[in-house]
């Protein structure tokens, strides 16, 4: 069955009430709990799970899949408006669309975000369907050590979106890297650095880590100025982005749809990644970089379309081999089996109706997204008139819950206390929290591609020059670190000089 | 004749009514006074969405079916599976409120990595639910297409190391390749992957020769003609793999058994008349024919010869013995 007929009885599928329903009842809460900080997709996705057992498959999967990029929609949110990203996948774009939102411009960074991730989400669809078979035999030819080279690159390029001293944020890198360390090892099992904790054998949990570094230290940040009398204002002018934003932002959005779309369909990708990828692109491509981190609105642009591009990315492995390549798509995999579905080649010729039916209601699921978020970016805004002696007592109610709610564990909530107070301080000394989290995220993934590459290799490191694509991934690497070097150098001499 | 056909219907289903009817009266008779007054919660003691929630899920809904109170699923997860053991030894009242959904996971965990805080010996078994043996698997396209078990492994044994299998670093499936190698003195490079499909499409991809795995891992490449299963780490072949020999069968060996075997276990020392109903209340459930093939259709195998605690301990007690035995002649249990 070609693409357009497959398309077509998808849609003929989606476009009933009930299907419909379930689409619309996915994308709000995909979108409440994008707003909500701490509450991301994973948690949303595991509490849903078990209602869907009863649920026609379509119905079911659509509805979870729009969760997770509703989330997409409704992350950016709360990054631009109180800096506190909703999910990981936004954190960056708190880095610009807060300064937006300072600057008296959260509806232009709201709305291009929406729009962007609209445009994203759209043209990755098209790609998906019409690429779906082709990206297959793409995939399956990343193995340990083209990943190894993938993940190299993308932990290198974050240093360029660093603000100020490049040497802190490869201290926050080298920081993150060693915090994924904890727990227990991924080749041989071993515990290590849990000191005979049990909470401790699977590390921090990443959730409680971001809300603690974003969430938690935020509100004590705020706490201090408005026990100061300083009080940011926000008011929203138009939603709609001007000419000048779109002259700025559509080959952003372009970009990070490229980004995402192919951080996405690579395993140990994922929105996350694809969003630090997309923000350091932009940073390093723009003719101004001064701007980045005061409000450019390329920064929100390009990060929004990639994460939500990595979600129809990384829709692919799923479907076209059953392989999940995070968290949520892994649960989403669950889901499936539950409907007595395996995901994988035959998918597409076994079950026609679900594989371009769930697809069909991306289509749809990202239209009604649209529609929904631009009227209620309004209402998001309202959020700030709240005043803070209630809102952030209500966010730090809601992280607890975040917090708690992925693995039921009450150990997590003291995590997130302890990074919420990490992230202060690391703050309060112009550190940069997301090269951590980039390293949290990262760290596992890269000493797994690294050591699983060694063992299977016959003669050590030359597995890397072997395959064309860890050699070009790690030779870019090089040559982006052989540039730092360079750029270092010169700025020390010219401090020195002056 | 139609309404012959209408009276004969009536009765099947009045029939099947009054035998869940008489289920629900036997059950009633078994009840215990005072119990259960409140939800009874079964423990899982992984993730929402894996293989251990969804038998839990399903047998709560199924002892939901067969007797009017609540059942609810808690997952206490993390530190792979032993948070939950933890809680499930030494925290959860033995007052038949608690149950936990595990598996044999629940063994290594307390010969491996309870350092003594508790053991398998603090629960009690009380119902079987299904096995999963795990297999070996090769692309059919790869070099290893064309061989049968017993060649991979006399070639292994040929040139040691040159046979890469994608396995789950410490887990089950690392333990099945070692325990090949002990028996046969064949030699593996074991290339750690974080999951069973994750090893198979390394294997799809030429990046090993061996993925190991659950056939529902990788049903739909054995469907598509992609991948092919040629050894099962259980007692018997499995019906939708039916050209697929046992380890033992190729090998001649006998002690080669890895499987997810899932059971309902409970803190020990419950009350008598409460344990005997929980085990009526889920057996009535695993008897059922629709949960039978819920839990075929996610690839698990039912075996209903094991009911009752003398037919369970055994078996149990067997497979922690073979477990015990090669941790012992592996250097991992001193």
């Amino acid at each position: 069955m070609g693409t357009i007929d497959g398309l077509a009885q998808g849609f003929s599928i989606i476009l009933t009430w009930q299907n419909l329903y379930f689409c619309l009842i996915g994308s709000l809460v995909g979108t409440l709990i994008g707003v909500l900080p701490g509450i991301g997709p994973l948690a949303a996705l595991s509490l849903l799970l078990p209602i869907t057992f009863q649920m026609p498959a379509v119905a079911g999967i659509a509805m979870l899949a729009a969760i997770f990029y509703g989330a997409m929609y409704g992350g950016s949110t709360t990054a631009v408006l109180i800096n506190i990203p909703g999910e990981a996948a936004s954190v960056v774009t708190s880095l610009d669309g807060y300064r937006m939102a300072q600057n008296g411009r959260a509806g232009a960074a709201l709305g291009m975000a929406a729009l962007g991730s609209f445009i994203a989400g759209t043209i990755s669809l098209v790609a998906l369907s019409f690429f779906s078979p082709l990206l297959t035999s793409v995939a399956l030819r990343f193995g340990p050590a083209e990943n190894f080279g993938i993940m190299m690159l993308g932990l290198v390029s974050t240093i360029f979106m660093v603000q100020g001293s490049t040497v802190k944020g490869v201290q926050m890198i080298a920081l993150g890297l060693l915090v994924s360390c904890i727990g227990m090892d991924v080749v041989d099992g071993q515990e290590r650095f849990t000191f005979g904790s049990v909470d401790l054998t699977n590390g921090f949990d990443l959730t409680a880590i971001v809300i603690g570094l974003f969430g938690v230290s935020e509100i004590l940040l705020n706490m201090e100025q408005v026990a100061t009398g300083e009080r940011v204002k926000t008011s929203i002018r138009g939603l709609w982005p001007t000419v000048q934003d779109w002259r700025d932002s559509w080959l952003p959005i372009l970009r990070g749809t490229g980004i995402g779309f192919v951080f996405g369909v690579l395993p140990g990708g994922g929105p996350v990644t694809a969003s630090f990828v997309s923000y350091a692109a932009e940073k390093r491509i723009a003719r101004q970089p001064e701007r980045f981190g005061k409000g450019a609105i390329e920064g929100v642009a390009g990060p929004e379309s990639a994460n939500n591009a990595a979600v129809a990315g990384s829709m692919i492995p799923l479907l076209s081999l059953g392989l999940p390549s995070n968290a949520v798509t892994a649960l989403l995999l669950g889901a499936f089996i539950i409907q007595g579905v395996q995901p994988g080649p035959m998918m597409m010729v076994q079950r026609p109706d679900l594989f371009w039916g769930v697809i069909a209601s991306m289509y749809v699921g990202n239209v009604i997204l649209l529609v929904l978020n631009l009227p209620l970016v309004g209402l998001w805004v309202q959020l700030l008139r709240v005043p803070y002696t209630i809102l952030f007592p209500l966010v730090l109610l809601l992280s607890v819950v975040g917090a708690y709610s992925v693995n039921g564990n009450s150990f997590d909530i003291w995590v997130m206390i302890g990074f919420g107070v990490v992230g202060y301080i690391l703050k309060k000394n112009d550190y940069e929290l997301s090269p951590f989290v980039l390293a949290v995220v990262l760290g596992p993934l890269l000493e797994q591609s690294l050591r699983q590459s060694l063992i299977m290799s016959p003669d050590g490191a030359m597995i890397f020059a072997r395959s064309p694509i860890a050699a070009t991934a790690l030779g870019v690497t090089a040559a982006l670190v052989g540039m730092l070097l360079v750029k270092e150098h010169n700025s020390r001499r010219g401090e020195t000089l002056t | 004749m139609k309404r012959h056909l209408l009276a004969a219907c009536a009765a099947l289903v009045w029939t099947g009514a009054a035998l869940a009817q008489d289920g629900k009266a036997k059950l009633a008779a078994l009840k215990p006074a005072d119990f259960p007054t409140q939800p009874i919660e079964l423990t899982v003691v992984y993730p929402a969405g894996g293989g251990m929630d969804y038998t839990g899920r399903l047998l709560a809904k199924f002892m939901e079916k067969h007797f009017d109170a609540k059942v609810i699923v808690n997952n206490r997860t993390g530190g792979a599976g032993m948070i939950g053991h933890n809680y499930l030894a030494t925290q959860a009242k033995p007052d038949g409120y608690t149950l936990g959904v595990v598996a044999n996971t629940l063994w290594a965990d307390s010969l491996l990595r309870a350092n003594g805080r508790w053991t398998y010996k603090d629960f009690e078994p009380i119902a079987f639910l299904n096995y999963d043996p795990l297999t070996w698997a090769v692309a059919t396209d790869g070099p290893l297409k064309d061989k049968p078990l017993k060649q991979i492994v006399e070639d292994a044994k040929a040139k040691p190391g040159a046979t890469r299998v994608a396995v789950l670093a410490g887990n089950t499936s690392e333990m099945l390749v070692e325990n090949v190698e002990l028996l046969t003195g064949a030699k593996f490079t074991k290339v750690p992957f974080q999951g069973g499909a994750p090893g198979i499409t390394a294997a799809l991809g030429g990046h090993v020769e061996i993925g190991v795995a659950f056939t529902t891992e990788y049903r739909g490449h054995i469907e598509a003609g992609k991948m092919k299963a040629i050894g099962v780490a259980g007692d018997k072949r499995l019906p939708i793999l039916p050209d697929a020999p046992t380890f033992n069968e190729a090998l001649g060996t006998k002690e080669i058994l890895w499987q997810a075997w899932r059971y309902v276990s409970v803190p020990k020392g419950i009350p008598a008349d409460r344990r005997k109903f929980l085990e009526a209340w889920i057996n009535a459930a695993l008897d059922d024919p629709e949960l039978q093939e819920e839990f075929r259709k996610t690839g698990a195998l039912v075996d209903r010869s094991l009911v009752g605690e003398n037919k369970i301990m055994p078996e149990v007690d067997r497979l922690i013995g073979l477990e015990k035995a090669f941790y012992e002649k592996t250097g991992r249990l001193k």
